[in-house]
């Protein structure tokens, strides 16, 4: 079919597709008309048309692409990052720290997922069940137990990862998509019964969560009788800004951490057993390896760093309710997997950050930010399904260039 | 408990399944053929509904009075605009992804689910849409008293009716026509097919077609029957129908109105003799259950392992 | 590095000018803007925008505009929260009229408080907004626990109902109105005979109604919105239960009436809401004014407006932008309002409440119920 012909079908289609939905909106029972509506989008679908037909043929020049700056640049990019992360949020208001805080979460929640999806290949669709434990162990621990953050922390991590170790038992059995389907019921029961256990969980109102401490001292303008409060010990004038600076150092050390965990794991023989599940399990079985131990080993330590990333994100928000733990949430942290490149611990950071930061920056299109966030999601698949970078198996590169 | 209440909820139950039926086509016919949750059939259904109450509004403007054929009329076009929309979204999302790892047509689903939500938010508003009742009235069966009745209204027959209806259509369609051998030829080896001059980019477009096309019969019923829907009704229908085709072998036609049935009928006790708080929780764990003793569903093929 | 820091010092300067920029007030308006209650969001603008419009008119605060700004949280207390950072942080705002939900409100409210930003909702009815005593925390519309009384009262004492439904949307707003009038219910010496949650953005509650055929419910409670309300009244009726069905101030929209699916379904639906603002004397001047661009100040409109007019109120006499000076002002003296005068108490509720009964007729239209049977 000719280009010509081809575009002239594509508006028609898109006129047929957007006449009913954008050319009249519903008011009550009756019709208002924006009747050019429908032209403008099959015009805009004609154009986007035309020009895909000429990009088709453009690839990246070969050397960008092949060109292997995560093993090369790897040492400057850290030491920006890292000098980066330690000037910032004394620079930033209260507001651009707190979605750096968020952001920092959702990077720990994707390493997490990534474990799981990236490495070990199993597709969990209901990732948000064990950040909603870790989340909700530290809010309701504090009003039953009067546990602290520092206890609240290791706690609700620990329970996570065997809410996500007894989840996999069972589960281990199926694989590909069965799996992602009890994952997501899974996620579900787990929301639903935070929602409906009113007596215990507060329901849809809600749990408080207080602020972790310095080293036993809080970050109140007034702190209670007898204690005293941070800005009190180090002589400072009162600043609500203290304690989410302090909140983000924690996380970025937890965040480290969990990245120089990660980095270790995968070239311990439990990480390869991972990766090498991921491509032929049968295979894995004939050569001996324990499948069951491998996979559940993986559920858990990802619901675990779940747990962890819930946990501060309670602490960062100041209380957990259940809205916060739909299945969107999960595809969101999913989403932030696939577009980093699965496996791809940089990619994976770096997509979190993209994605938290970038619809806080565009608030004056929050009306499009849905609409938005799926184009992207989309596209990406079509034209870069291995994610922003893509991930690299851990060969014996120096060895190799010997030889 | 008197019998009529356990009939009504019987009732209940089963016009609930009929719907959830009718959308869990659509997540077992695509499944079955390119082995991809379609994450965006939800939706599909979502935006059947607002083109039902968009096209009945436009044609009492032009003045049209007779429910039966207004509502013929609006099933007709609302099945065309939908097909329509399940056509596109397999060409522009899933096509170009045809090759590519398993992950990568999920997420693209996910990413289309979002924005067909937030296209009908943006066009049609956020508020609750709702349609005036058309089909009124409806019968009192078994009446014993003057509070102990089975109420089962037209709109609600008409549910089940036309569900079963287009249950027959749809497997006249698979068994015994040209189209259907090839579509059933796609699933069982799609390289095969392709090698033997089935046209397999047609095959799934159609199976696109006609999945779109039972969730558009779906959302016009469910419109006419409980009249009021919001842009976000596409992802519990969407979760629920998939629990359905999952609960009865996803693959497996029958399979889905089987299951469709039984989650509907299994939600509306739970929901009539325990608790309506916790409905939801027990369709799900039946969901968990029923995969982890019987993972290939109620009328499921299980599947063989291949080295 | 040296030209990233000149460029990040430059942005501090910016953000540090426009909040000392003088001439205008901004005052968020946050609210349900998108989602479901869009519906509630857009009586809140409307109201807020009109009211604004009209100050700014008559010469401002001091000379000063009020300048608004626009947060949607749509009735989410994840997004609530952040809209309330956002608000404080980045917008800067020097008060805030919202939330709507109230699951939205409460914690919103300790963001405000922390703050020290005066923050007015004018519809949030669930009694924590103002009970945790936050000094920055007020509303001008009644609480739960007094719509509850009015519910209660008139189904047992007007309706005569023996076998009362109570129903909710397991939200704050719409359980906190659901325990009311269960307490309330109580104290008039009836139990509940079913007391249930439904799903919020479900449609089907028909396995419900059976329900409450099966306990022989003679009125049933309500507390939600109108997306649910709708659905549930229409199938109450299909399913042949007559029982009137009573709700709370969360069904004053004409988008009711179109989820039901048309007057006669809705007909018989009585509901608690503050003594119709459109009637108020005062405020004759701005309905004609809403009318006149073409909008029906229906629901929260004019409490929106009002709303406006105290926050004014309290920044033209105090001349502070301090949010515990400004709430102090407003507890202690009463305000002339598009709604008439109101007053609060140390609490920051109004001091009167004015809910009365309203009936949905035929015509689904809502209309007061006349005082005595």
């Amino acid at each position: 079919m000719s280009e010509a012909k081809e575009t002239l079908l594509t508006g028609l289609v898109a006129l047929l597709l957007f006449a009913p939905l954008t050319g009249v909106s519903l008011e009550g029972y009756g019709l208002n008309s924006h009747w050019q509506n429908p032209f403008l989008l099959a015009g805009m679908a004609m154009i986007g048309r035309l020009l895909l037909g000429r990009l088709r043929g453009l690839r990246l020049p070969a050397g960008l692409a092949e060109y292997d700056w995560q093993t090369r640049l790897q040492r400057p990019i850290l030491a920006v990052v890292v000098i980066a992360a330690l000037i910032f949020p004394w620079l930033v208001g209260k507001y651009w720290l707190n979605v750096a805080t968020l952001a920092l979460i959702y990077v720990l929640l994707a390493l997490g997922l990534n474990i799981v999806v990236g490495l070990a290949g199993l597709l969990d669709l209901g990732f948000v069940a064990f950040y909603a434990v870790g989340a909700y162990f530290y809010a309701l621990g504090f009003k039953y137990l009067d546990l602290s953050f520092w206890i609240a922390l290791p706690g609700g991590a620990l329970l996570a990862g065997v809410c996500g170790m007894l989840l996999g038992f069972p589960v281990l059995r199926m694989h590909g998509d069965y799996l992602a389907i009890v994952t997501l019921g899974f996620g579900e029961i787990v929301r639903l019964v935070l929602n409906n256990w009113i007596d215990f969980t507060n329901g849809p109102n809600g749990v408080r969560a207080p602020f972790p401490s310095f080293f036993g001292l809080d970050f109140s303008r007034h702190p209670m009788p007898g204690k005293s409060s941070f800005h009190q010990f180090f002589n400072l004038p009162y600043s609500s800004i203290h304690k989410e600076i302090f909140l983000f150092f924690l996380l970025f050390i937890v965040v480290c951490g969990m990245v120089y965990f990660v980095r270790r794991l995968r070239r311990m023989p439990l990480g390869r057993a991972w990766e090498a599940l991921r491509e032929d399990e049968i295979a894995c079985r004939a050569l001996g390896i324990n499948h069951v131990t491998v996979k559940l080993s993986a559920f858990g330590i990802g619901a675990m760093t779940g747990g962890i990333g819930g946990a501060f994100f309670a602490a960062s928000q100041g209380f957990v309710n259940p809205t916060s733990f739909t299945f969107m949430e999960s595809a969101h942290i999913l989403a932030i997997v696939v577009l980093g490149g699965m496996g791809s611990t940089a990619g994976v950071i770096g997509a979190a950050v993209i994605l938290t930061v970038l619809p806080e920056a565009l608030r004056d299109f929050a009306e499009y930010r849905g609409l938005l966030f799926g184009c992207a999601m989309v596209m990406m698949m079509i034209w870069r399904p291995r994610g922003l970078l893509r991930s690299r198996r851990a060969l014996f590169r120096r060895e190799q260039r010997a030889c | 408990m008197t019998g009529h209440i356990f009939a009504q909820q019987a009732v209940n139950g089963l016009v609930l399944g009929s719907v959830y039926g009718l959308i869990a086509v659509g997540y077992t016919m695509v499944y079955g053929i390119i082995g991809m949750i379609n994450f965006a059939h939800g939706e599909i259904y979502m935006i059947a509904a607002y083109l039902t109450a968009i096209f009945l509004a436009g044609l009492t403007l032009l003045g049209l009075q007779s429910p039966p054929l207004a509502i013929l009329l609006v099933l007709a076009a609302t099945i065309a605009c939908t097909a329509l929309y399940g056509w596109s979204v397999e060409r522009i999302a899933y096509r170009p992804l045809r090759h590519a790892n398993r992950l990568a047509p999920l997420i693209s689903a996910i990413g289309i689910s979002l924005i067909l939500q937030n296209y009908v938010r943006l066009s049609q508003g956020a508020r609750t849409q709702g349609i005036p009742s058309i089909l009124d009235g409806g019968f009192h069966l078994f009446a014993s008293g003057p509070d102990a009745f089975v109420r089962l209204t037209h709109a609600q027959l008409l549910i089940v009716v036309t569900a079963i209806i287009s249950m027959f259509l749809l497997h006249f369609f698979i068994a015994r026509t040209a189209m259907g051998r090839a579509c059933r030829a796609v699933q069982q080896d799609r390289v095969m097919a392709s090698l033997l001059g089935v046209n397999t980019d047609r095959v799934i477009a159609i199976v696109f077609v006609l999945g779109a096309g039972m969730a558009a019969v779906a959302g016009v019923l469910v419109t006419l029957n409980y009249g009021s829907f919001d842009f976000f009704i596409g992802f519990v229908a969407g979760i629920k129908a998939f629990t359905a085709a999952v609960l009865g072998g996803i693959g497996s036609l029958p399979g889905a109105m089987l299951g469709g049935v039984v989650l509907g009928l299994a939600e509306s006790f739970f929901s009539g003799f325990v608790n309506t708080d916790y409905k939801d929780v027990f369709a799900f764990s039946l969901l968990v259950l029923v995969l982890i003793f019987k993972p290939s569903g109620l009328l499921g093929v299980p599947e063989v392992e291949k080295v | 590095m040296k030209k990233w820091l000149a460029y990040a010092c430059t942005l501090l300067a910016l953000a540090l000018a426009a909040r000392l920029e003088a001439g205008t007030i901004k005052i968020g308006v946050a609210g349900p803007l998108s989602g479901a209650q869009a519906a509630f969001g857009e009586q809140f603008w409307r109201g807020a925008e009109q009211a604004a419009r009209d100050i700014n008119a008559a010469g401002g605060i001091h000379g000063d505009t009020l300048e608004l700004v626009k947060g949607d949280d749509a009735c989410e207390p994840k997004q609530a929260v952040a809209v309330a950072n956002r608000l404080v942080d980045h917008e800067h705002v020097t008060a805030v009229l919202g939330h709507f939900c109230s699951s939205s409100t409460i914690p919103a409210f300790e963001v405000y408080a922390e703050g020290g930003i005066l923050s007015i909702t004018p519809a949030s009815t669930n009694p924590m907004v103002t009970e945790r005593g936050l000094p920055t925390a007020m509303r001008t519309c009644g609480r739960d626990d007094q719509q509850g009384v009015v519910g209660a009262e008139f189904t047992v004492k007007h309706l005569k109902a023996q076998r009362v439904a109570v129903l909710h949307d397991k939200d704050t707003y719409g359980q906190g109105l659901a325990d009311a009038m269960k307490a309330h219910l109580a104290t008039l010496g009836r139990k509940e005979v079913l007391y249930e949650g439904l799903t919020r953005g479900e449609k089907d509650f028909n396995a419900l109604v059976t329900k409450l055929r099966s306990v022989q419910a003679d009125a049933v409670y309500f507390g939600g919105l109108h997306s649910e309300a709708g659905p549930l009244v229409r199938q109450m009726r299909e399913q042949g239960l007559n029982a009137p069905l009573i709700s709370g101030d969360g069904i004053v929209s004409e988008t009711f009436l179109t989820s039901a699916g048309g007057p006669k379904y809705v007909e018989g639906v009585f509901m608690t809401f503050g003594a119709d603002p459109r009637k108020i004397p005062t405020g004759k001047a701005v309905v004609e004014k809403f009318r006149q661009a073409g909008y029906e100040p229906e629901g929260y409109t004019l409490y929106s407006y009002a709303t406006m007019q105290s926050i004014a109120a309290a920044l033209t006499a105090t001349k502070s932008r301090d949010g515990v000076k400004l709430a102090n002002w407003l507890k202690a003296n009463p305000v002339e309002t598009v709604m008439g005068t109101k007053r609060w108490n140390a609490k920051g509720d109004l001091q009167t409440s004015d809910y009365v009964m309203y009936r949905w007729t035929k015509e689904g239209k809502y209309e007061e119920v006349a005082d005595k049977p």
